[in-house]
């Protein structure tokens, strides 16, 4: 079993930890929150717990547990990784990666434009869960993680089809 | 090639490629999209913002934001320590996993796919009808003539009195409840009304409702609507207003606070001592402490369990409508009533746990859904629906003849979505019922006590209602359809049931083949037709109604249970 959940947090983790940041957390408090995920996974399954998708099941409690933590940080503002500046940062590229970097930063605007439910819904998807997952990591019902979804996938398109 | 009504919606196709479609349905987007290259071209479309989302994912977030800040941690020091923490615990507490097997099961994975559908159906509705329910008593209270004094009966845990509420002027509440209200941001001046609830309930940024039909809590006579809405943010965890069915009065309202503190309030029916012409408080017993709200009945702990707390305890799933789909299992051995779930969602989960945690005895076990598995990692959007079952000719003749009756194709698409979700209802109400009729058999019954009996004839007659109607709304949407089809109705022999349990076994079975032939009859179920399927569905729908009615007939003869 600690093979199992070793194996798993080496695989995830960094997805987690992303995750964690686009949920507003700070890189440190993220990556605390992390393993402290990981090591809640082993002592359930420990304990006896029939955990069949345990990533899906890291995505849910990450959330939750992200929410509390942020919710513990409430005097400072939440993490801005501040994308954009990152991605028009001045670097040696071609045309090709110009033009790719353009349209990634169209893309970025408009993942930042969805409602905050659009895009819990679309992270956690893009990690692989599923509706019913999501729904449960949300609190909400698996068809309106569809709805949420649908919205997102629309206004993204509008970007993508330009 | 085809007119735009015919072509699916597109949540309805994010849904298909992310899989999240029941089988039968996705089948049907398959047949669909294997005749029309406009909706072929939609998802196509989808799956490129998909792929988008995924480039997005790995080019964006994976490489411009910010790397941890420390290098990862080693667990296994960690494990090692959980390891020596979890060995300390009591054996059985280990080695205990819960039964994640369902009492109803069903063959196949196109049955699964039916359950799946009829929980994700319930877990969706219900915040709809109770925003639509508030809607309609606001509506309702609007447009009565204003009583001029009602009196409202508070209870918490320390307390209980009478308010007179006078129109628009309330009389001042003890200051410690006024300030409950307002930590609960519940208009304290007409509480029990619907529009303080509904002001309520839209005021919470994160809330899950739950709508069942219960016996009205102070007269115990006809039906109430009761709408729970429970949250996970603010002082409040939970707040439930009970509305009676036929003029969606609000007879009693229940605000349940986080630190296990509670005030109900409910009609004070009784005929009133005092002038009913004033707006003053009439504080009769502030000082007596107040037994909680029934629903919260604290029992002493027992030593052994009965049939009787296991009513109970199903009366009280039966309460928040976990009869009807959830996948929960309650089991009895001599000493513990053990409620097991699967794949109940954390916010169900702690609905049940709180409506069960004052119930002596009682466990409540859940574990997580046993669900498709999930590829770790995968990000693709891949739908995994099965094969479309290949029609025979005569299912196809059926399936033609069907659409012309209803007017097209796209009619045909919403009557069969339509009649398939009637279906789903009939059977969940079927099987609630079936469960009651299993664990209470006959005999067993004689050992429950008369006020037992009356819980139990109550549920029972709940479900048979509620089955009543979805049939006969079965009825009137399907046989007109089916008499243009030539199919007729026959006389069957009646039921031969002697008891309401014996009934409800042959309402179970009479649901099931009102479901085969239906899935054959739509086209999403293999089958094989036969020329009568019409006349078949026809008479398998009346004979599921004549045998409810026989059920239904049996339950009123014994006395109501």
């Amino acid at each position: 079993m600690q093979a199992l959940v070793a194996q798993l947090f080496e695989e995830s983790r960094d997805d987690v930890y992303r995750y964690l940041l686009t949920l507003g957390l700070h890189p440190p408090l993220a990556q605390e929150a992390v393993q402290e995920v990981f090591l809640k996974l082993y002592t359930s399954l420990k304990k006896g717990e029939d955990i069949q998708n345990p990533r899906g099941w890291v995505f849910r409690v990450a959330h939750n547990h992200g929410l509390k933590v942020r919710a513990r940080q409430s005097n400072e503002e939440p993490f801005d990784p501040n994308m954009e500046a990152r991605l028009t940062a001045p670097a040696a590229s071609t045309e090709h990666d110009l033009i790719e970097r353009e349209r990634m930063l169209g893309f970025h605007r408009a993942v930042e434009g969805l409602s905050e439910q659009q895009k819990r819904c679309l992270f956690l998807r893009m990690e692989g869960m599923r509706y019913p997952e999501i729904g449960s990591a949300l609190g909400i019902s698996a068809s309106a993680v569809g709805e949420f979804l649908r919205r997102a996938v629309l206004r993204l398109r509008k970007v993508h089809d330009v | 090639m085809s007119d735009f009504a015919r072509h699916l919606e597109d949540g309805l196709l994010m849904r298909y490629i992310d899989g999240e479609l029941p089988a039968r349905k996705a089948r049907q987007v398959e047949k669909h999209l294997q005749a029309c290259w406009q909706c072929r071209t939609e998802i196509e479309e989808l799956k490129s913002t998909v792929a988008e989302c995924i480039r997005y994912r790995k080019y964006v977030l994976g490489v411009h934001l910010p790397d941890p800040p420390h290098p990862w941690a080693d667990l296994s020091r960690e494990f090692a320590r959980i390891d020596d923490s979890v060995s300390a615990e009591p054996f059985f507490a280990r080695i205990f996993r819960p039964v994640a097997s369902f009492r109803w099961s069903l063959a196949g994975a196109a049955a699964l796919a039916l359950v799946c559908a009829v929980i994700y159906q319930l877990r969706d509705t219900p915040s709809v009808q109770a925003a639509a329910l508030l809607k309609r008593a606001v509506a309702a209270t609007a447009s009565r003539p204003v009583k001029p004094v009602r009196r409202i009966r508070f209870r918490t845990s320390s307390q209980q009195f009478v308010r007179n509420i006078a129109a628009g002027k309330a009389a001042a509440l003890p200051q410690s409840l006024e300030a409950r209200f307002q930590q609960a941001h519940y208009a304290s001046n007409d509480p029990l009304s619907a529009r303080a609830f509904e002001n309520f309930r839209d005021s919470l940024p994160q809330k899950q409702d739950e709508v069942s039909t219960v016996a009205n809590p102070e007269t115990h006579e006809g039906n109430c609507y009761r709408i729970h809405t429970s949250t996970d943010t603010g002082d409040v965890a939970s707040a439930t207003l009970v509305l009676r069915t036929t003029d969606l009065v609000p007879v009693e309202g229940l605000l349940e606070f986080r630190d296990n503190q509670f005030i109900e309030f409910s009609e004070f029916t009784e005929s009133p001592s005092r002038s009913t012409d004033t707006t003053i408080a009439s504080v009769e017993t502030p000082e007596r402490p107040a037994v909680p709200p029934s629903r919260l009945a604290v029992a002493p702990p027992r030593k052994s369990v009965s049939i009787s707390d296991e009513l109970q305890v199903l009366s009280a799933l039966h309460q928040i409508g976990a009869d009807l789909g959830d996948p929960i299992q309650v089991t009895r051995t001599a000493d513990q009533i053990t409620v097991s779930g699967v794949g109940v969602p954390p916010q169900r989960r702690q609905l049940i746990q709180r409506k069960l945690d004052s119930m002596p005895n009682v466990a409540v076990q859940f574990s997580e859904p046993v669900a498709a598995p999930v590829l770790q990692g995968s990000t693709s959007a891949a739908p995994a629906p099965s094969g479309t079952p290949r029609p025979s000719a005569l299912t196809s003749r059926i399936q033609n003849r069907l659409e012309e009756q209803v007017g097209g194709r796209a009619a045909l698409e919403r009557f069969t979505s339509q009649i398939l979700d009637v279906n789903e209802t009939v059977m969940s109400r079927a099987r609630a019922l079936r469960t009651l009729a299993e664990r209470f058999p006959g005999g067993d019954e004689t050992q429950l006590t008369a006020g037992d009996r009356r819980l139990l004839g109550e549920m029972a007659r709940e479900h048979i209602n509620a089955l009543s109607a979805t049939i006969r709304s079965l009825q009137h949407d399907l046989n007109p359809v089916l008499a243009g089809l030539g199919g007729v109705t026959a006389h069957r022999a009646v039921s031969q049931a002697n008891s309401w349990q014996t009934a409800a076994d042959d309402v179970t079975r009479a649901s099931r083949r009102v479901e085969v032939l239906l899935s054959v009859l739509l086209g999403v179920a293999p089958g094989q037709p036969s020329a009568e399927l019409p006349s078949d569905v026809m008479n398998a729908v009346s004979e599921l109604r004549a045998d409810l009615d026989r059920c239904q007939q049996l339950l009123a003869q014994e006395g109501g249970g």
